[in-house]
């Protein structure tokens, strides 16, 4: 049953996004000619593109177009049908499942939560991955959890089975737990999907909080404004070839997004160096 | 007048053998002139038709395995397999029955009225005559004769049901002069703690013997006991149909409390070719009456097992069994104390 | 309240499915067909334990050390054993109306049984084919569950698992029906039923080893078996080998499981009930969800099997009461926790 506010509750002042220093690894990620698809079907080729540490890069595209393939792909759940995924130097073939989590994290499209863990149970399972293998979590690992929950501003969440609360709410936790990997590279796929206005606001701002902070950023999404908003280059991702890739500035034009979505739009510059992006209806 | 005459006669010959029966469930039998294919429905059954008459008998509901088949003349032992029509599972196929041209269907055992109702339902089915006869042990000279005056073959009936009464009549005899009636366990199955009710079919043997069924105040049927329940009993003899449990029973410390495993008196029923105690629920119980009475009243069954068993194979499988065939049943380990 | 489980009100919980769990244990020693008093029990347990000679009758000594001892523990050890079988499996296929047999481990252990009695074998052989029968059944349909490609692992486990059942159902009514109707059938019949009534020294000795050896990878996985609840390609990103992780879950549950079916027969709705119960009073996560699912499924199973023994002269199969008392009890913890799985 979702919560009752669909608000998430923010502290007046933001508060600080909280990696402990020790943790604070950087991870470079070299994606070079990768062609990812299905067992049997290829579904998209020859995406380039290396991410340096603490960048943050959003891949924009169209329904179906492969984002969501292409980040599984990343993270190693699919097998690439060619190319190949570089992580620190090291080919992700050539890393166990253990050693991918503690490095990247992922929060995915959408969660349908079967059972009522709590959130923070749910957000600790980010921490399997730094556990040995007949390992429970202890005391270390519920405070990192704690902190980080309280540093997306969901603490008081804690206790309340993930099955309680709201789709925003439950997105959060998401970052929360893949925060709770202690990653060097975020992989968000549509982190803003399903979420109402003020909502995507707050979830925009934690990305850029969470890139200032060191933390490599990969996230997907349909609306050019986010790019525009968050990130330092964007790759356009149409029918699972990589049509561009740059500046938002430079990249996201009305052609470019003609090309990608087939309407057409006005992108329009605002005060201080930033961009919009207008449908222009006809 | 001597055309009507004639017709008379002509109407009441060809009803001659068409005579209506009462079979022993209360159901209406017209039987055909000469019975000479009889389809026995149920092992019980088998017996009782292969012992009046044995070309009649169309085939047996299972075939027989080889250390079944020795006790018989081999023509008999090989006659066809016909499966069971008899209520309790049937496996026969009734196509089958009729290409076997059958002239009469008999079952022995139980006449009550579900037994009944299917046995009218096959008879309208095939329109061959359903018999059904009481299968109670005390029941089976009366049984003989009815089924030996609907086969046609009423006296050798005869000699089988005077026989068979003498043989009860013995029993009974030699019951007056037993002193103490002991209390008995019937166990079946691996474990030992499946056993027969009050008025269950399985313990009838047990019951015309005037034995104390230790699991008298159990539902007549067939029902399973804890092993408190056997101790509590504690019974003096033990009988049993399974060959695992009777081998089990010496070394199991639970068992061993018990007092008839004490005295040593496990005893396991022959069952060749048919059982002698419990199951089929036929004639072939007469057997397991000399043989348990032995067991439990030694001094007033003072009888010579082996003349008994050669005699009712002689009479009812009609083939006397060998020394060596006698001293198998007999030797067998269980059969006899040592 | 509602939605809080404090520190105190688990292990108010814990505490509560012990203590009872003790106090049925006691009662079941103390009840029985055979009168047994508690002075007696006290004495033999004394006797025992100071290794002193006892003055009690022998039938006493049988009674208790032989018969309702190991008959009681038999049914801790099979409760516990078919709970935390149907936990591991509700986590693992995210679906709480899961039962441990959703693999087919019984219908498997049912058709080795069956095939024993239908060839007059003693009790020994009857339990080791049942054992067998069931490990096998599990091994096949998770052989062929992991060869279908292209599908949900978890749907094509099940699907198998319905399928492989279902036939191994209909041979084993293809074997009743040739069944010899006096003997053997009644024979078969009665195993299908389940019982603890023939529970000797040796199958305790035998059963409970094989289900502590089920028991102890979930326990030291009970982290890991959390992340099951996921997604797979979550649960995948997180850092788990889920392929791994599910084919261990599997054989431990199908370890435990056929333990407790080759001694006691197939008692149902233990396996399905008892877990969710159990989540509904702790929750989902594994290593708290599993210890109170292993007491309440221990003395579940032990309060009926007391009833079964001990209300009639005969005895009544455990699987008839366990359905009759456990469906009612469950709809009214159903009703009363308005919570989620």
């Amino acid at each position: 049953m979702p919560a009752e506010s669909k608000e998430l509750v923010m502290p007046a002042e933001s508060k600080e996004l909280v990696m402990p220093a020790e943790s604070k690894k950087l991870v470079m990620l070299k994606v070079e000619s990768l062609a990812f698809g299905f067992p049997g079907r290829t579904i998209g080729r020859d995406v380039s593109f290396s991410l340096a540490a603490g960048e943050a890069m959003c891949v924009l595209g169209p329904n179906g177009g492969g984002k969501t393939t292409l980040f599984r792909t990343i993270l190693g759940l699919l097998e690439p049908h060619g190319g190949s995924v570089v992580l620190d130097g090291v080919p992700l073939g050539a890393l166990s499942r253990s050693e991918v989590a503690r490095r990247i994290g992922y929060v995915p499209q959408g969660h349908s939560a079967y059972f009522a863990f709590t959130v923070l149970d749910f957000v600790l399972m980010g921490r399997t991955a730094h556990l040995g293998v007949f390992s429970v979590p202890g005391r270390k690992d519920r405070e990192l959890a704690a902190r980080v929950l309280e540093s997306l501003g969901i603490a008081h969440l804690a206790q309340r089975p993930v099955t309680e609360i709201s789709g925003g709410e439950r997105q959060l936790a998401l970052v929360a737990r893949s925060l709770a990997q202690e990653p060097g590279l975020l992989v968000l796929d549509e982190p803003t999907a399903s979420l109402d206005f003020g909502n995507q606001v707050r979830v925009l701002e934690k990305i850029l909080a969470l890139a200032a902070s060191g933390i490599s950023i990969l996230f997907a999404t349909h609306d050019p404004d986010h790019a525009f908003l968050t990130s330092q280059r964007v790759l356009l991702l149409a029918e699972g070839r990589a049509l561009e890739i740059g500046a938002p500035a430079d990249v996201i034009r009305p052609d470019s997004l003609q090309r990608l979505y087939g309407v057409s739009v006005e992108v329009l510059p605002l005060a201080g160096g930033r961009h919009t992006c207008l449908p222009a209806l006809r | 007048m001597r055309l009507s005459l004639f017709l008379l006669i002509f109407i009441n010959g060809s009803c001659i053998g068409q005579t209506a029966v009462t079979d022993a469930s209360g159901r209406e039998i017209r039987p055909p002139a000469k019975v000479e294919r009889v389809y026995a429905a149920g092992p019980p059954a088998s017996l009782l038709v292969f012992a009046i008459a044995p070309d009649k008998l169309t085939g047996w509901t299972r075939a027989m395995r080889p250390n079944e088949a020795e006790f018989f003349p081999q023509r008999y032992a090989n006659l066809p397999e016909l499966g069971r029509l008899t209520g309790r599972g049937n496996t026969a196929n009734v196509e089958v029955v009729l290409n076997a041209k059958t002239d009469l269907i008999v079952d022995v055992g139980s006449t009550g009225p579900t037994l009944a109702s299917l046995a009218s339902q096959v008879q309208e089915q095939t329109r061959i005559p359903y018999a059904l006869f009481d299968g109670r042990i005390e029941s089976t000279p009366a049984t003989l004769r009815s089924l030996g005056k609907l086969m046609g073959n009423a006296a050798e009936a005869e000699k089988l049901a005077a026989w068979y009464e003498r043989e009860l009549a013995d029993v009974r005899q030699r019951l007056s002069r037993a002193k103490e009636h002991p209390v008995v366990y019937y166990g079946r199955s691996a474990s030992g703690l499946q056993t027969g009710g009050k008025g269950s079919i399985n313990v009838e043997a047990l019951e015309v013997l005037g034995a104390r069924n230790a699991a008298a105040e159990a539902r007549p049927g067939l029902v399973t006991v804890s092993f408190e329940q056997v101790l509590l009993w504690n019974p003096e003899v033990i009988l049993t149909t399974d060959q695992n449990f009777w081998s089990s029973v010496w070394a199991d410390p639970r068992w061993r409390a018990v007092r008839a495993v004490e005295l040593k008196r496990v005893y396991l029923s022959p069952h060749l070719p048919f059982g002698w105690f419990d199951f089929p629920p036929g004639a072939n119980r007469l057997l397991g009456l000399w043989w348990a009475g032995k067991l439990l009243y030694p001094q007033a069954f003072d009888v010579e097992l082996r003349a008994k068993v050669s005699e009712f194979h002689r009479l009812f499988y009609r083939r006397v069994p060998t020394a060596a065939q006698l001293d198998a049943l007999l030797g067998e380990p269980g059969v006899l104390p040592k | 309240m509602r939605n809080e489980r404090t520190l105190n009100t688990r292990a108010l919980t814990y505490l509560l499915a012990a203590g009872a769990l003790v106090a049925l244990t006691a009662l079941a020693f103390a009840v029985g067909r055979y009168p047994v008093s508690i002075a007696e029990i006290l004495s033999l347990m004394a006797s025992k334990v100071t290794g002193s000679a006892t003055t009690l009758p022998p039938n006493v000594e049988t009674v208790v050390m032989q018969v309702r001892g190991p008959r009681v523990l038999a049914a801790l050890v099979v409760g516990a054993a078919l709970a935390a079988a149907g936990t591991a499996y509700q986590g693992m296929f995210r679906n709480p109306l899961v039962s441990p047999d959703i693999l087919g481990v019984s219908t498997g252990a049912a058709l080795g049984a069956v095939l024993a009695i239908f060839f007059s074998q003693g009790i020994l052989v009857i339990q080791l084919f049942a054992f067998a029968g069931g490990l096998a059944a599990v091994g096949l349909v998770y052989w062929i569950g992991s060869r279908l490609r292209g599908h949900d692992p978890l749907l094509a486990l099940v699907l198998t698992g319905v399928v492989i059942g279902t036939l191994l159902g209909s041979v084993i009514a293809l074997l009743k029906y040739l069944a010899d109707p006096y003997n053997q059938l009644p024979a078969i019949t009665y195993w299908l039923l389940g019982s603890l009534a023939a529970i000797a020294p040796r199958d305790l000795g035998a059963a409970a080893p094989l289900a502590l050896a089920g028991l102890a990878p979930m326990l030291l996985l009970r982290w890991r078996m959390n992340l099951l609840a996921l997604p797979d390609d979550e649960a995948r990103a997180l850092g788990v080998d889920t392929r791994k992780l599910r084919t261990l879950v599997v054989a431990a549950a199908t370890l435990m499981t056929a333990a407790a079916v080759a001694v006691s027969g197939i008692i149902g709705w233990v396996g399905l009930l008892i877990p969710h119960a159990a989540r509904l009073l702790v929750g989902p996560d594994f290593g708290r969800l599993l210890p109170l699912a292993m007491l309440l499924g221990a003395a579940f199973l032990l309060g009926v099997d007391t009833l079964c023994r001990t209300v009639a002269t005969i005895e009544v199969p455990p699987g008839v009461l366990t359905a009759l008392i456990g469906t009612p009890f469950f709809l009214w913890l159903f009703a009363l926790a308005r919570r989620s799985w």
